[in-house]
């Protein structure tokens, strides 16, 4: 069954699509090793979503431990802060956009340390491709 | 107060995330380079310091790994020449030499690594060699003993110069030949993209070949390191290939297209030596800076006499019009769509000669005025800028020298027929 980006059934759909890809996993072995490497996803409103939304993610040596929706980031110790719109985000979501791409190009702000992404690039296309291993539905369509 | 971030660098174009990284590469310079830095001359014949610091850039921190595909294990980043110039401006800041070593790394391998004219089966065999997790390095050998200008010069010797040949011989090429100053040569480099012709002083396009040689094929041969006025990070040596056989496709693309798409290499080559005098500069720009400040002439800083003001201005345009003129080439390679010419365009080969002799002459002469107004200080060790006085004489010598930068640049310009 097909569900809503974002909400809390799509991270959690999203957490079992990562411990079930084996490239997530082969990948992510030195994810977050000797780094923090949690993320917040910070998505902007547009493009049918009319609020901010913060997604939560816990990833370590390829395992994700915790995927949800949080009200804002405060008190929580991402490793890396990733803010984009939503049609952005929505496009990487789908499949038709690279992640990378639109973090080099400059669609998304990323804080945290490059290198780690560059490092570890496999994993982070890894993640991102695992979007498209279950469906889902977008606002404003 | 203005900083070397205060320079020319469009925002537009580089994005946050290449601007941190270049960041992420100067942290890293500061605290693991600029403690050896004044050893790393002595290291030039062993590259005991260099070696493991080559491995934390190109492996730890994933530079070799930038342009690669993903499938190959590659980071697959758009817009090379940005990054480029990114990459090589920081770590030049920190020492031309280990910035010259790390973007040759990949250097010859452009032809058939980069997207429209990339060559997928040769990347899936080498990328996760130069993706992993071991130092795996490349070396581009162009230059012969008898010329190197002359190879590069092709709008009008036409590869006539080039002795190593490539020679068919059932599913392999033969290859002869003896190759000289290519940098990551001797015990550095794992894999050579060797420039090569079918036909020994023959000026048809299609005789010219690229073809990739491991390093430790049967026949290849290297000599001792040459001890060079500078960039000892930068290892170069005599090679010699005596009938090395390497299989048919190893040769990057073909008759025609192995000159077209290394075209690009040399057109990349040409703005990033740019960067590299801008990194140069930028450090210079750092050693004087607070040279002239805290050195007191007179009652007063060195920077309030109206003869040093004039140097220090002198050397910020040049910092200013090179940064400009640089991203603005870097720009039209990578956005062929707007600028309505491909990155391997001949015509872009000879007008980034311009961009490179400018920054060669810019680079020259702010180290120069610089060393001028700190007199002994200047020709000491200690104080920084002697050494790159001594590497940016070697910029201005390589890709054709000031001479070929000349005459390709008038050529384009001005429809130079003879020269």
């Amino acid at each position: 069954m097909a569900v809503l980006y974002p909400s809390q059934e799509w991270c959690d759909a999203w957490k079992d699509a990562m411990n079930n890809s084996e490239a997530v996993r082969e990948n992510g072995k030195n994810w977050g090793a000797d780094f923090n490497g949690n993320f917040v996803f910070e998505i902007a409103p547009g493009g049918g979503l009319d609020k901010t939304t913060y997604l939560y993610l816990e990833a370590k040596a390829g395992l994700c431990s915790v995927a949800r929706v949080v009200d804002s980031p405060i008190g929580l110790d991402p490793g890396f802060h990733v803010t984009g719109d939503y049609p952005a985000f929505k496009n990487v979501v789908r499949g038709d956009k690279d992640f990378i791409e639109g973090v080099v190009r400059g669609l998304f702000k990323v804080k945290g340390d490059m290198s780690k992404i560059m490092r570890n690039a496999k994993f982070v296309r890894a993640v991102a491709n695992s979007f498209t291993l279950f469906e889902a539905t977008y606002l404003g369509e | 107060m203005p900083t070397i971030d205060d320079f020319v660098r469009p925002k537009e174009w580089v994005s946050d995330f290449v601007a941190d990284l270049g960041k992420s590469l100067r942290r890293w310079g500061e605290e693991r380079y600029m403690p050896v830095r004044l050893q790393v001359d002595e290291d030039w014949q062993e590259h005991k310091i260099i070696g493991p610091l080559l491995k934390e850039v190109l492996v730890d921190l994933g530079l070799n790994a930038a342009f690669f595909p993903a499938e190959a294990g590659g980071t697959e980043m758009p817009d090379p020449m940005t990054m480029c110039c990114v990459i090589v401006e920081e770590l030049a800041r920190i020492d031309s030499g280990f910035a010259t070593s790390c973007i040759c790394s990949i250097w010859g391998f452009i032809p058939a690594l980069l997207k429209p004219h990339r060559n997928m089966e040769l990347c899936m065999e080498f990328g996760p060699k130069f993706c992993g997790d071991k130092l795996y390095m490349g070396c581009h050998a162009m230059t012969e003993p008898s010329s190197g200008a002359d190879v590069e010069n092709f709008g009008r010797m036409r590869g006539k110069t080039i002795q190593t040949t490539a020679t068919a011989d059932g599913d392999h090429w033969i290859i002869n030949g003896h190759k000289i100053w290519p940098t990551n040569s001797g015990t550095v480099a794992d894999l050579y993209t060797v420039v090569c012709t079918t036909k020994k002083g023959s000026t048809d396009p299609n005789d010219f070949a690229l073809v990739m040689v491991p390093a430790d094929t049967e026949g290849v041969s290297t000599g001792n390191p040459y001890q060079k006025c500078g960039m000892s990070a930068d290892m170069n040596t005599d090679i010699w290939f005596d009938h090395v056989k390497v299989p048919k496709r190893y040769r990057l693309h073909g008759p025609g297209d192995d000159l077209k798409y290394w075209k690009r290499a040399i057109a990349m080559g040409n703005v990033g030596s740019a960067a590299m005098a801008i990194g140069v500069m930028k450090n210079v720009y750092e050693i004087i800076k607070k040279w002239t400040t805290e050195r007191v002439i007179a009652g007063k800083p060195l920077k309030e006499h109206s003869i040093c003001a004039d140097m220090l201005s002198e050397i910020a345009m040049l910092i200013e019009s090179t940064s400009a003129w640089m991203w603005q080439y870097a720009r039209e390679m990578d956005r062929p769509d707007i600028y309505g010419w491909e990155p391997w365009d001949e015509r872009f080969v000879l007008k980034s000669r311009g961009l490179a002799l400018h920054a060669n002459n810019a680079v020259e002469r702010a180290c120069s005025r610089a060393m001028d107004f700190m007199g002994s200080y200047g020709y000491a060790r200690e104080f920084g800028i002697e050494k790159h006085w001594r590497d940016q004489k070697v910029i201005g010598l390589w890709m054709g020298g000031k001479g070929l930068k000349t005459l390709e640049n008038a050529r384009y310009w001005y429809d130079l027929e003879t020269l």
